[in-house]
């Protein structure tokens, strides 16, 4: 094979700035590194801070899983694939537990992440204050001085408006009780996932220019008051159209002819095994 | 084979990527090790380490009388050899006393409360890991606690100890050994002896 570029796209010099920034990620969880993202084949806010910590970290012996918003097919997802393969050569896959490195897109994978795996997640907004300060400068102090109050006023608000907390996705979390971080636009019914997963989890914001992590084995608690205590998502009384499945994240799908609407996994790797009886879930059906 | 500096570098990351993970899992690097046809005047799996981190950007500092060693690795990697409570990297190599590395330890710098990044990973060799005292790990990236041998004493951690009391500020210390053995030791994971 003729190589037309270098292995992983990114230049040596690229590699190890990165890989330097993730070092110091890692030691201290959940405060965004600032790093200088590059300039990147995809346009920043399509997850070229995933991408670049991807390829940093990416090797010969390395499978390779891509999805966005659950699903291994969609645009970004596919992309970001043939990017990685194209400059790589590893090997792609769907299957969750095959892979060691998944990239994502605002979801964490229904099935469980093991040790060894490295979640990469792609953060449009990695600062959970911005909202109440403009200022990077100012919310850097804020971060350095522990002072959130920024953050648990915002879910008082939502709560003297709405009567609950209403963060569609990416409702901050504490981290091994130090830092408020923004866990990426993930629904809140994956929070738990980050809580002493056994995956690493890396966090990389191209636009921002800042990467972060949660190490395996690491507190991650979602922000919540006594008296309001965190909640997710609920389906309780839907369950997937394919695979009967009453245990995952659902969409919900409006087929306007027929004005009628239907439950569907998020997950759409996750489904398909189960349809075809790899997986078996809690809400198995029968179909007899 | 020589040594592939982008597959090699790439494999040598991501064994102390997992080891700054999950603090006192020893991941080896022996087989990048057998890579190096050349003599060098450390251990080869610090010197892996230094290839694998150092580039201009980075600046470093070898404890101890090493001239030949300082210019090998600003040759290589064009890393900057400045003084010890400057540097990105500090490197306290196996023939060094255990008060120099309490000396690194001490002088390194630790980051501010707005940059916590901004502060030094020490790179320590050790004839041999897994030999010594047994100590306990507990922390994040540790599932309740781990126990790990290492050639570490209590001044040592006492130094580690009041260097890293005011987290996010702090050191991490990277232990290599001459097998080519690596543990991490993040500025997050609590040290304690275990109690006989």
């Amino acid at each position: 094979m003729t190589r037309l570029h270098q292995f992983a796209f990114f230049d040596e010099g690229s590699k190890k700035e990165i890989r330097r920034t993730i070092l110091k990620a890692i030691s201290i969880p959940g405060y965004q590194v600032p790093f200088s993202s590059r300039e990147m084949p995809i346009a920043r806010g399509w997850g070229t801070g995933g991408l670049q910590v991807t390829l940093a970290i990416i090797g010969q012996e390395d499978v390779l899983k891509v999805i966005d918003q659950g699903s291994d097919e969609s645009v970004n997802a596919v992309n970001i694939k043939k990017l990685v393969e194209k400059t790589t050569g590893v090997t792609i896959t769907e299957k969750t537990a095959e892979a060691t490195i998944i990239q994502s897109r605002h979801r964490i994978p229904e099935q469980t992440l093991t040790e060894g795996q490295v979640l990469v997640l792609q953060v449009p907004a990695p600062e959970p204050l911005r909202s109440v300060e403009k200022s990077e400068r100012q919310t850097k102090i804020l971060h350095a001085e522990e002072e959130y109050s920024g953050a648990w006023l915002q879910l008082f608000e939502q709560i003297m408006k709405y009567g609950q907390t209403n963060t569609g996705a990416d409702h901050p979390v504490y981290v091994a009780g130090r830092y408020v971080m923004a866990p990426s636009p993930i629904p809140r019914f994956d929070n738990h996932k980050m809580n002493h997963s056994e995956a690493l989890i890396l966090l990389g914001a191209g636009r921002e220019k800042k990467i972060y992590a949660v190490p395996p084995y690491t507190d991650v608690r979602s922000l919540a008051f006594e008296d309001y205590p965190f909640t997710v998502e609920s389906f309780a009384t839907e369950a997937c159209h394919l695979c009967g499945a009453t245990d995952t994240y659902l969409d919900e799908i409006i087929d306007a002819d027929k004005d009628k609407v239907y439950y569907q996994c998020n997950d759409s790797h996750h489904c398909l095994e189960r349809v075809n009886g790899v997986i078996e879930g809690k809400g198995d059906i029968s179909y007899a | 084979m020589p040594l592939d500096y982008v597959h090699d570098t790439q494999a040598v990351f991501r064994k102390v990527m997992d080891c700054m993970a999950q603090p006192g899992k020893t991941n080896s690097l022996a087989k990048q090790m057998c890579q190096i046809d050349f003599p060098i005047d450390c251990y080869h799996s610090t010197f892996l380490t230094m290839m694998t981190l150092l580039d201009s950007e980075a600046t470093f500092h070898i404890k101890g009388n090493h001239t030949s060693l300082v210019q090998r690795i600003a040759q290589l990697t064009l890393a900057k050899h400045v003084e010890e409570s400057e540097a990105d990297f500090i490197i306290i190599t196996a023939d060094l006393p255990q008060a120099s590395l309490i000396d690194a330890i001490q002088s390194a710098k630790k980051g501010s409360l707005i940059d916590p990044q901004l502060s030094a990973t020490i790179i320590i060799e050790t004839s041999e890991l897994s030999s010594g005292q047994e100590w306990l790990l507990s922390g994040p990236g540790i599932k309740k606690e781990k126990r790990v041998k290492l050639a570490y004493s209590q001044r040592i951690n006492q130094a580690r100890e009041e260097k890293n009391k005011e987290f996010p500020l702090g050191i991490d210390l990277v232990i290599t050994d001459q097998v080519g053995k690596v543990i991490c030791l993040p500025r997050t994971t609590v040290i304690s002896e275990v109690s006989k």
